[in-house]
């Protein structure tokens, strides 16, 4: 009874992301009505064609670029902010931990929009050239995947334990600088990968600030693709998250074969 | 000659107080245990010692030396960790070289320190081994190893054996004690485990509550405890009813003992008798009564109903107590040889 109740719980909660996929990739690359479809026609008028007709469009290929650009930015300044904080919150203040946890969900808290209308207004007076670049939406990502790369490099630290390296460390009279370098940095890669996978996935599929901003990425790409091509668009949406599923799965699994868990990596 | 000197410390977190006037003399190359329940301060006074807590107050002296608000990296010091802290991305050999480094030990010296450690700890098979690939017993020994090999003045260890299962455990406290004797480090060791302290130790310091209770040999500690905690704390302890009589001695099942505290003729206590201080015969019509006999190997555990009082636990040699049964009646006295108990 147990074992049946699992099972379904499990198919549902399956059905309900596999259904609105599977309609996807029907609408996008099957040319058969809905009207029409039966146990017959299930299987013709499958073809490639509307992702094909995306990949002819240049300014999908720019908009990739700017996309895949401001993930490799984004990565860059959110390691460069959180690696340092996370590691000096966990070996000199981890009773500051609880407060940092909370302090890095605040992103979530504030809407987009108050977050966009809030910096337009303090930058348009002061740094007008700020918002003229594509890269402005750098630190909105940084800020927005906060939450998750945080937690990302903490569980890192947490599970080598860190601040016993760090003590054992200086017990045989190494400074800062070197059990940083030497020791924690080196056993922190899985979580720091780990903090760049969810990074790119976050950035690659952000709209609400590239769209307030009025810049071009991948996703507000899609959106004014989808409504110009319908099947096109719907097309490269499906292959977009497929490739990021893929990627991440990826990563997992050479984390995985390193011998690295969920509680190492947060992923 | 004293090689540390902790005198009067003081270290309180929030509102509680973990060290209260805590002083200790610590031999060059002697071996201390500093031994107690959980939250008794032990591993507080070790961490300030090490320099990882800052004491409130009170002085710290290593060879006459003040090192109280001398960094952790300065004092070379080594510290053995409960949850072995070797550096996971490095193999034995180069956690043991990284201390080296640290220490600035010239690097043609450092690959003749290492081979040296490596065997001194029977290591060798395991020196490219990375910390995952290996057992905790030998986790734990490449610690030891890397910890002793800049020759620190102080080895400090932090309940280095707790994670360990039982056997690898006894082994790897020989190998502790062998070590210890060998390079003559002075050590402090902190345990919760009192076999392992008596086992290993020169000298057991007990605590509670954040202060040294009593600082002796182990034979002295057991023989010999200066209050109820130490005596209740350290092994297994009856409290027997004594009564007090002439020249400020105690009377207890016939014989005359002295007490921790002098008595006044008349006054009623309750004494500490160890199990192995009572002598049991069988007497039919005798005041106690063998209600329990539970079989150890060497010794046998008895329980024994005594009139109008607590029962009371007898460990008999195993050989010697053929003839006694369960529901027996006998007779208590006191091993004629006794003449100390703490009074409680």
């Amino acid at each position: 009874m147990k074992r049946a109740l699992k099972w379904t719980f499990l198919g549902t909660l399956a059905a309900f992301f596999i259904v609105p996929l599977l309609a996807m990739a029907r609408f996008a690359f099957q040319s058969v009505p809905v009207v029409l479809l039966t146990p017959e026609t299930a299987l013709q008028g499958w073809s490639i064609d509307p992702i094909i007709a995306a990949a002819r469009e240049p300014q999908m290929w720019s908009a990739s670029r700017t996309s895949i650009l401001l993930a490799v930015f984004t990565i860059a300044l959110t390691l460069l902010l959180l690696i340092p904080l996370a590691v000096v919150t966990e070996i000199r203040a981890p009773r500051l931990r609880p407060l940092l946890t909370a302090l890095t969900l605040l992103p979530w808290v504030v809407p987009p929009i108050a977050l966009v209308v809030g910096v337009a207004v303090t930058f348009r007076t002061g740094a007008p050239w700020f918002l003229a670049s594509v890269f402005s939406l750098v630190p909105f990502y940084a800020l927005w995947a906060m939450p998750f790369t945080y937690r990302a490099l903490d569980a890192g630290l947490q599970a080598i334990n860190a601040r016993t390296l760090y003590e054992a460390a200086r017990s045989m009279g190494a400074p800062l600088p070197v059990i940083v370098a030497r020791i924690i940095l080196p056993n922190m890669t899985a979580s720091i990968v780990a903090a760049a996978a969810l990074t790119t996935a976050l950035v690659l599929g952000e709209f609400a600030f590239a769209s307030l901003l009025l810049k071009e990425t991948l996703p507000t790409f899609m959106v004014n693709f989808q409504q110009s091509q319908a099947r096109a668009g719907l097309a490269l949406a499906l292959v977009v998250l497929l490739l990021t599923a893929v990627a991440i799965s990826l990563v997992v699994r050479v984390l995985r074969r390193r011998g690295l868990t969920v509680q190492t990596t947060g992923l | 000659m004293v090689a540390v000197d902790m005198r009067n410390v003081r270290k309180v977190f929030g509102s509680s107080v973990a060290l209260e006037d805590f002083s200790i003399d610590i031999v060059s190359g002697e071996l201390v245990c500093l031994l107690g329940p959980s939250g008794c301060g032990k591993t507080t006074a070790l961490r300030i010692l090490a320099g990882f807590e800052k004491a409130d107050a009170g002085t710290i002296s290593v060879d006459d030396k003040d090192i109280t608000s001398v960094a952790v990296e300065k004092r070379n010091f080594s510290m053995v960790f409960q949850d072995y802290s070797l550096f996971p991305n490095m193999t034995a050999r180069q956690n043991i070289e990284f201390a080296l480094k640290s220490r600035k030990i010239d690097a043609s010296q450092r690959t003749a320190i290492i081979d040296r450690m490596l065997s001194v700890t029977a290591l060798e098979d395991q020196a490219d081994k990375f910390p995952h690939q290996m057992s905790g017993g030998q986790k734990q020994r490449v610690a030891l190893a890397r910890a002793i090999a800049t020759s620190p003045r102080v080895l400090l260890l932090d309940e280095p054996l707790s994670a360990l299962d039982a056997k690898v455990r006894e082994s790897l406290r020989e190998e502790i004690r062998r070590l210890q004797r060998e390079i003559g480090v002075t050590t402090v060791f902190v345990t919760h485990d009192q076999h392992e302290a008596l086992a290993i130790a020169d000298r057991v310091g007990v605590m509670s509550n954040g202060r040294l209770e009593q600082i002796a040999t182990p034979r002295q500690l057991y023989e010999a405890p200066v209050n109820p905690f130490v005596a209740t704390f350290i092994g297994s302890i009856n409290k027997v009813p004594a009564i007090g009589i002439s020249d400020g001695k105690w009377e207890c099942w016939g014989s005359a003992l002295t007490g921790s505290k002098s008595s006044t003729p008349g006054e009623s206590v309750m004494v500490g008798v160890r199990p192995e201080d009572i002598r049991v015969t069988p007497e039919p019509g005798g005041s106690a009564r063998l209600t329990d006999m539970s079989f150890l190997g060497p010794i046998t555990r008895a329980t024994i109903k005594v009139e109008r009082e607590e029962s009371v636990v007898v460990d008999l040699m195993s050989a010697e107590c053929g003839s006694l049964r369960p529901g027996q009646e006998v007779h208590l006295s006191l091993r004629p040889d006794l003449d100390r108990v703490v009074v409680f």
